[in-house]
């Protein structure tokens, strides 16, 4: 009931400032992905296998030590044409998997902020032209930041 | 409902780099409330879609380790005068929309 009422009331938001509301492309939100442990499982659930390639055209911008653990900016950069997707994988959280960006036009650039439970690899996998790519970059999160 | 998402799109050289800041308690259900010491119930933003002149040009799914008031900028292709719309869903089905011109 609730929901209904918030989908209505966002319903006459967007009728309100003349949009379309956007419908996802995208399949239902892959829960399983998201909460196991296991990341190669995660990776087949949302991009249909984890057989990767070691790429060194995807550039991953993250301080190397992270003053506060619950805020790393990280930026991604892929370098391969046709970049289809780009999927960000903290490999030591407990749900690993982070966040998967679908992107539709000639694009190769993402960036946000995460949250690392501890000194982690950061993964990141691309795909392009049907093929996964696969990058990593190491984040410590410093003993003073520790409180995440 | 007060506005929950600040927009900005810059352009340069026919590509726009869209910037926006979510405001969003992404809780990840391993967190307690200071008072009580109860577990906080996850809550946190699943869904995000971004449109240019109301087509798709990016589609995110996230879990729950963005960070608070999640931070999200992308690069497209673009123009002046473009209707850049970020929206987002949270795993409550609550809901917000903004949009801006490319200037």
């Amino acid at each position: 009931m609730r929901r209904r009422t918030l989908l209505q009331a966002s319903l006459v938001q967007t009728a309100l400032l003349g949009l379309v509301k956007p419908v996802s492309a995208l399949a239902a939100y892959p829960i399983k992905a998201f909460s196991t442990r296991e990341i190669p499982a995660a990776l087949g659930e949302l991009l249909g296998s984890s057989d990767t390639i070691d790429s060194d055209l995807i550039d991953i911008q993250a301080p190397p030590i992270a003053r506060d653990a619950r805020v790393v900016p990280v930026r991604i950069s892929s370098g391969h044409d046709n970049t289809e997707s780009i999927s960000l994988v903290v490999e030591r959280n407990p749900a690993p998997f982070t966040a998967y960006f679908r992107l539709y036009e000639s694009q190769n650039y993402v960036s946000t902020r995460i949250r690392l439970n501890e000194s982690s690899d950061l993964l990141v996998v691309v795909k392009a032209d049907g093929q996964l790519y696969a990058s990593r970059r190491r984040v410590r999160v410093g003993l003073s930041s520790c409180e995440a | 409902m007060k506005r929950s998402i600040k927009i900005r799109a810059l352009l340069i050289d026919k590509m726009v780099t869209v910037k926006c800041i979510i405001s969003h308690p992404m809780e990840n259900g391993k967190s307690r409330a200071g008072n009580t010491g109860k577990r906080i119930r996850p809550h946190y933003i699943r869904e995000v879609i971004a449109t240019r002149n109301n087509r798709v040009v990016m589609e995110a799914f996230w879990g729950a380790s963005i960070s608070k008031n999640p931070y999200l900028s992308f690069e497209i292709p673009g123009k002046k005068g473009d209707l850049i719309s970020i929206s987002w869903l949270d795993n409550k089905g609550a809901s917000d929309s903004a949009s801006i011109r490319v200037a």
